[in-house]
């Protein structure tokens, strides 16, 4: 899909015309309140090694400060509005471009605990968000995604540290065969910890040394974990990981396949501090929609000639 | 007394060897049991298909038949791997020329009934050859394992055989010509 073709459109350019002047308020705003924090924070220091008329200076500082905050709290709503019309009329309309049945849910996003029971990743997260929830139907294949940072933390003492279990879009669409219990396919790493509450879990060692190379599979069904991944799907898997910037894993569960792309940056946000009305400003996100759009067919998973319709 | 826990560490060992040999072996045993069990769902298919296919045309008589009495030989009991495995293969031929020639049948090919068999029956298929796979899987496993240092050690100790994967036969790599199949 090109994203100047959508662009170029005459009600898409009126929208993103009334955008641009609330995202010009937005960043002068969003400018003054930090020259004020900095401001505030500048005096508070001079006051401090100057030592004379110390009042004067904590209470301009002071007040700085407080000014900051004003305006701050005074755009955090236009914010809000600003990046959900942003999602609510552009991206939107970009999708219907694709099929008239996607369309986008800002504030909702993958649920932890389906998250967590894909076993997708195999620690659970202490800090977890979701949001932009994409559902739709291309053909016979229902499917949804949405962007999830999940985290963990480590404690050393008194300091916490957060890390990345993962962050990107998870993909989920209807499988089309049927199957009882759960495989899932990860990444492999130099120290992978099989820790899961899958009952009987055992590695599955397939035929494809490609695949093999890249993935570990696990399962608690030798024969259904073949059933799934047939030499064809490997190589479909493959080509699919190829797109990636990072290594996939897939996860089939509950009549389900969940995919996970990590994507490295915040997905279908506006920019504030660049104009609205650029050549480019979609490109990235295209880009991120085409791959996930693509996935039904290159998966094949449209083909319905099992007993799953 | 360093003599004493030498020995008792290489024993450990032997222990350990020797029964993750012979549990390798047992699940060679299980994935082959898998197998009987995709092959008898699929078999439980045949006298359905049959039925529905005899309602809508006179003109595959030869073949049902050819299936129905593969079927009984199959189901006997009293076939040796070899026989079972080559019955087993031309039932799955038979089945799938029936299948190509219903092509020429429009009513049966919509019927619901057949449209279901025809799915389950390709299910079916498919679930078989994972079982296959999956038993090749646990073969290659043993092999690795009696065939590697130091299990090869214990393995003409204790005399274990090397184990076979499934292979096609001759028949099956042959290339199909459509051509073949219409006639």
């Amino acid at each position: 899909m090109l994203s100047e073709d959508f662009l170029n459109k005459a009600s898409v350019q009126n929208v993103l015309a009334e955008m641009e002047i609330t995202r010009k308020e937005i960043a002068k705003k969003q400018v003054i309140s930090s020259i004020l924090i900095i401001a505030a924070v500048a005096i508070g220091i001079i006051g401090y090694f100057l030592q004379t008329n110390i009042a004067v200076y904590i209470v301009t500082a002071l007040s700085f400060f407080i000014a900051s905050l004003i305006i701050y709290s005074s755009i955090t709503g236009k914010n809000d509005d600003y990046k959900r019309d942003f999602k609510e009329k552009i991206i939107a309309q970009v999708l219907k471009q694709y099929d008239e049945s996607i369309a986008i849910k800002p504030g909702i996003g993958l649920a932890e605990n389906e998250f967590t029971n894909t076993q997708l990743f195999s620690k659970e997260p202490d800090r977890y968000h979701s949001e932009d929830l994409i559902t739709g139907r291309i053909d016979k294949t229902s499917f949804y995604f949405g962007e999830v940072h999940a985290e963990y933390k480590t404690s050393t003492g008194k300091s916490t540290h957060w890390h990345d279990i993962f962050k990107g879009i998870i993909f989920v669409a209807d499988f089309n065969k049927h199957f009882n219990g759960g495989t899932v396919v990860r990444a492999n790493m130099l120290f992978s910890s099989n820790s899961s509450w899958f009952e009987n879990v055992e590695v599955v060692k397939l035929e494809n040394v490609a695949f093999e190379d890249k993935f570990t599979t696990y399962s608690n069904d030798q024969v259904e974990a073949r059933y799934i991944l047939t030499p064809a799907l490997m190589e479909r898997i493959l080509s699919l990981n190829s797109i990636s910037e990072d290594t996939i894993s897939l996860s089939f569960y509950n009549s389900r396949v969940y995919i996970a792309f990590p994507i490295d940056r915040n997905c279908f946000e506006p920019p504030v501090f660049e104009t609205l009305q650029n050549a480019k400003l979609l490109e990235d996100d295209i880009n991120v929609l085409d791959a996930m759009m693509s996935i039904i067919h290159e998966l094949d998973l449209n083909t319905r000639i099992w007993t799953k319709d | 007394m360093a003599i004493v826990i030498i020995l008792g560490a290489i024993l450990l060992i032997a222990i350990f060897l020797y029964n993750s040999i012979v549990s390798k072996k047992n699940q060679i045993d299980n994935a082959y049991s898998a197998i009987d069990v995709m092959l008898k769902k699929r078999f439980d298919l045949i006298p359905n298909l049959v039925e529905v296919v005899k309602q809508y045309t006179e003109y595959e008589q030869t073949t049902l038949n050819k299936i129905v009495e593969l079927r009984t030989k199959a189901s006997s009991g009293n076939l040796n791997d070899t026989e079972r495995n080559d019955v087993d293969q031309q039932l799955s031929g038979q089945i799938k020329s029936l299948m190509v020639n219903i092509e020429n049948y429009p009513d049966l090919k919509a019927n619901n009934s057949y449209v279901n068999l025809q799915r389950t029956w390709t299910e079916s298929e498919e679930q078989i050859a994972a079982a296959r796979r999956s038993f090749n899987a646990s073969v290659t496993n043993y092999n690795d394992a009696i065939m590697t240092f130091p299990g090869n050690v214990f393995a003409s100790m204790f005399s274990f055989q090397k184990a076979t994967v499934l292979a096609s036969s001759d028949e099956e790599r042959k290339s199909i010509s459509a051509k073949e199949l219409f006639q």
